[in-house]
């Protein structure tokens, strides 16, 4: 056949003879395993493999000398070694057509060959065993590293070189189902892991575990050595059953288990030490650098099916068996602001399952205790505190723990939570609070209220905007949003009939985030003030050009009216009798027809108190011809009207023409008095009857315009007095709609429940007390509205 | 991307058993898996320099296989998957330049499919046991024996009782 091999091989083997066959091959096999470097040449490389295919077509299973010449002689068996797989379709020609025999001559050939080769892998693996007894720690892994990389090079090649072999007898065997049955190169790893790995995985573990551990003391290591055993401890996870997969089951156990075992016991020692010695802050920074390590391990030369165990173990023994140590530590860095330290605290817990929560409570309360402190700190005198100071406070400690929230705690929306738990604490259960309930949402309202408001000391637009946006933070912590709601009606009333606003651009703006934040419902009645302003404006033209239209060399008062709808604004009817003067009754009448004409049937009620006006000054004598021009409520206009028939008038008589009671009267003389405008006799006593009042010729004052119209401040006092009273009524509604419109929707309802679906519906506006709810309840029963149903029910009556 | 076109080209040289030294493209040899696993272990350098000795296979069977192999070198390689549906493989018909190719005498033939075998290519054997199926397709027992000149050598007894357990499968 072919040609002699070159010098160590020996002569081409008789084709059937299995020992000559398998000398030949040994011969071969044995240079590839241990001298491949020195490389195989082409005939000894196709000599191998003829071989090995020559041994399975051989003929001599069946007992039939071969036959190459096919046409000649019978033909039993004559293609029977090109039986193309699989079996069952093959055409495995055969002389006699019958179907038994193909079976056991598949069998037949091959299996001696198969079997040879187990044993001389077993035989020279076992060579290794023994050799590697010689070696330990870095010897005994570079040992098994170089012996690894030579025998899968190896291998390779046998496979290649018995391709035959798989492609025929070890496919059939394992179509077949024989278990045991590999291709070649599996048979190899087989061969490794039940020979060589079982006897020395524990040697090479300790050995890669020293050389790791000798990295984790600052060493420099070969860490090249444990990547390769890793691969190799990988690739002996072959799947038996089916050859293209791997599990990682052999690396699990041999590799990953005593490594994690070996990791979790170093860092605990290390850590249980590090701790003893250190600072907290310290061992964080340490803790942190560890795990980034181990992290940048797993890249280096780990396999990536271990990174998260790894991460596991190292969390467990870094973290979760200090966390007790890192949380106590935690309230220190909170008081002496140690932002950093807290972010690596956050960064550390957030690993570990419920690290965070111990950390939240700590900060939740910290934040109250800060927020109540600020406010106890600016509330020595609470009469006499300053909106604008208060809600300072108040943001001031919610802006600082925001940023730390959002720096240290990457803005976790459960540390955001309990910053809003703390603040809604700290905003409507404070030092103020205890002063009156309200206090929170009263005084935020009247910041809001002086930033609105037209002042000398102006703010910027932009600036303003600014600050709009922070009491709306506050905002949103206020639990009787109602409580804010009647206050800013109450005060925009004020700012839009005395046109105080400073701009309708801010007062559009407050007004659009109030609804942002509460919804339209909310903001409805303020948003129809703002109308009804506007509609007025319309109007006023309109009565001047029907004025005008009437009488053209009109004399009267140059005057303008607001129409305020009854149920938007927060405002009641004068609480004295009033006798305008005759000029402004006219006037009054005028556009009161000229109103009726357009609305039909509207009844227009006259508010006094909010109406003010301008007079001038023709007697005064001295330098100033031009005479002073006086701003005047309507009732001190009354007054000084009166003065144009008579310099002096007595009390009663005032309080006959003007009709005002007596508080009212008292008050407007009293600022008339002040500016000195009027004199009184007698000088010494206070306004009164039997008292007379002259007008004063000799006025005197720097300026030309003088407003009098100033409000005292036991009036504003009354008016938040009033606020408060009207909030307890409007709750009371507020509950008894809201219980009608549950029942309505569910027909009837347990009592309990009825109460907790009730307090669901309006605490966005306030937080209702329950014997509040019960007693709306009540009331509601009586009005029938509801009635009682057996086994405590209520029913909805409609 | 040129490195590879130029070892797809390149040139080597098959020795058959009868010591013919027959030159062929890299690319047509590697349809042989044998010569494809060989170069892929013993380097690129190895082919280069020496012809490749093929010890199984004659000059005038070689050639015809290389010819078989030029006429197939830009065929897909054969996928794994493939390789499992080996069923609906088998029952594709063979396409016409192969059955060209597979008009020769018998010998020839099966020299042909042993040599497939020898050298691993896998779609050359499937063709050439096709064509020795599509020889047998449709033919009685008595028929085959002469196609394939085989003697029969049951005895009467032993032919009675195969008829017996087959009659199942009589095309009837």
């Amino acid at each position: 056949m072919a040609p002699a091999a070159m010098a160590p091989m020996p002569s081409q083997p008789v084709r059937d003879d299995i020992e000559n066959t398998w000398h030949y091959l040994q011969t071969g096999i044995t240079k590839i395993m241990l001298n491949l470097q020195d490389g195989l040449d082409l005939k000894s490389y196709m000599g191998i493999y003829t071989a090995v295919h020559n041994f399975c077509t051989s003929q001599k299973a069946v007992g039939f000398t071969a036959v190459t010449n096919i046409n000649t002689g019978t033909h039993r068996g004559g293609l029977s070694s090109i039986s193309s797989h699989p079996p069952a379709s093959s055409l495995t020609f055969h002389g006699r057509l019958t179907s038994n025999a193909p079976h056991n001559l598949a069998h037949l050939l091959g299996e001696d060959l198969y079997t040879k080769l187990t044993t001389y892998l077993t035989q020279h693996l076992e060579q290794l065993v023994a050799e590697s007894r010689n070696h330990t720690d870095e010897a005994l892994l570079a040992f098994y590293i170089r012996e690894w990389q030579r025998y899968t090079d190896a291998a390779k090649y046998i496979h290649h070189l018995f391709r035959y072999l798989n492609r025929h007898w070890v496919k059939r065997e394992m179509d077949e189902g024989k278990k045991n049955v590999y291709d070649v190169y599996t048979l190899h790893l087989v061969r490794w892991r039940e020979v060589l790995f079982s006897k020395v995985d524990g040697k090479v573990m300790e050995a890669v575990l020293k050389l790791v551990e000798k990295q984790r003391n600052g060493e420099t290591i070969e860490h090249n050595q444990i990547k390769q055993v890793v691969d190799s401890f990988v690739s002996l996870g072959m799947d038996e059953g089916d050859s293209s997969k791997t599990t990682l089951d052999v690396y699990r156990y041999h590799f990953e288990r005593p490594y994690l075992i070996a990791t979790e016991a170093f860092y605990k020692k290390e850590s249980k030490q590090f701790v003893a010695e250190n600072s907290v802050v310290e061992y964080m920074k340490k803790a942190e650098a560890r795990l980034l390590e181990e992290e940048e391990r797993v890249k280096v030369y780990l396999h990536p099916d271990i990174a998260l165990p790894l991460r596991k173990a190292c969390h467990k023994v870094l973290i979760a068996d200090h966390s007790n140590v890192l949380r106590d530590e935690f309230q220190v860095l909170l008081e002496n602001d140690r932002e950093e330290d807290m972010a690596r605290m956050y960064g550390l817990l957030s690993r570990i399952p419920d690290g965070l929560e111990p950390l939240r409570a700590k900060f939740e309360t910290h934040v109250r205790n800060a927020g109540l402190a600020a406010v106890t700190k600016v509330a020595a005198d609470v009469e006499k505190l300053e909106p604008k100071v208060y809600v300072d406070a108040l943001l001031e400690i919610h802006t600082r723990y925001q940023g730390l929230v959002k720096r240290a705690f990457k803005d976790e929306p459960e540390f955001t939570r309990s910053l809003d738990n703390a603040c809604r604490e700290f905003v409507n259960r404070n030092e103020v609070c205890k002063a009156g309930t309200n206090k929170s949402p009263e005084l935020l309202a009247k910041y809001a209220d002086i930033l609105l408001r037209k002042s000398s000391t102006g703010v910027e637009e932009a600036e303003l905007e600014t600050t709009l946006t922070q009491i709306m933070t506050v905002f949103k912590y206020i639990e009787d949003k109602d409580v804010f709601q009647k206050f800013y009606a109450r005060m925009l009333a004020r700012r839009l009939v005395h046109s105080t606003s400073s701009s309708d651009d801010a007062e559009t703006s407050m007004i659009s985030k109030l609804k942002e934040a509460c919804g339209f419902e909310y903001t409805n009645k303020l948003q129809r003030m703002f109308q009804d302003m506007q509609i007025s404006k319309d109007l006023n033209s309109g009565y001047k050009a029907h004025v005008k239209s009437l009488d053209s060399d009109s004399k009267g008062i140059d005057s303008s009216y607001s129409i305020l709808g009854t149920g938007f604004w927060p405002l009641t009817a004068p609480n004295t009798t009033f006798n305008p003067p005759q000029e402004i009754a006219l006037d009054c009448e005028k556009f009161s027809r000229f109103y009726r004409a357009k609305h039909d049937g509207r009844k227009l009620t006259w508010l006094w108190q909010l109406s003010k006006g301008e007079v001038k000054t023709n007697y005064t004598k001295g330098s100033n011809k031009m005479g002073y021009t006086l701003q005047v409520s309507c009732w001190q206009m009354a007054i000084l009207l009166l003065f144009n028939k008579e310099d002096k008038q007595n009390y009663e008589v005032i309080q006959e023409e003007t009709k005002l009671n007596q508080d009212i009267l008292d008050q407007s003389l009293q600022i008339l008095l002040k500016a000195r405008v009027l004199n009184i006799h007698p000088a010494t006593e206070k306004p009164g009857p039997g008292t007379r009042f002259d007008l004063n010729y000799d006025f005197k004052h720097k300026k030309l315009r003088i407003n009098l119209n100033v409000g005292t401040k036991s009036e504003s006092k009354q008016e938040e007095v009033e606020t408060n009273k009207t909030i307890e009524e409007d709750r009371k509604l507020l509950l008894q709609s809201a219980i009608v419109r549950i029942m309505k929707a569910r027909k009837h309802m347990k009592h309990s429940v009825l109460v907790s679906e009730t307090i669901n519906q309006i605490r966005g506006r306030f937080m209702p007390k329950i014997g509040d709810i019960k007693k709306c309840i009540e009331i509601l029963l009586d009005k029938e509205y509801l009635e009682r149903l057996d086994d405590d029910e209520l029913g909805y009556l409609a | 991307m040129s490195a590879k076109q130029d070892t797809a080209t390149q040139t080597i040289t098959l020795q058959s058993n009868d010591n013919a030294m027959i030159p062929v493209e890299r690319c047509v040899a590697e349809r042989s898996m044998l010569i494809k696993n060989m170069i892929e272990d013993l380097g690129d350098e190895m082919i280069t320099n020496e012809p490749i000795p093929i010890p199984n296979v004659n000059e005038p069977v070689l050639k015809k296989v290389i010819e078989w192999c030029q006429k197939h070198k830009n065929d897909a390689p054969q996928t794994a998957e493939e390789e499992n549906d080996n069923r609906k493989k088998t029952t594709d018909p063979i396409d016409e330049w192969d059955q060209k190719f597979m008009q020769v005498d018998q010998e020839m033939l099966f020299e042909i499919i042993l040599a497939a075998n020898y050298l691993d290519i896998k779609a050359l054997l499937d063709v050439g046991c096709k064509t020795v199926a599509n020889m047998i397709k449709g033919k009685s027992p008595e028929e085959i024996r002469k196609t394939f000149n085989i003697t029969n050598d049951f005895t009467p007894e032993e032919e009675e009782q195969i008829r017996r357990e087959n009659e199942w499968a009589e095309d009837r």
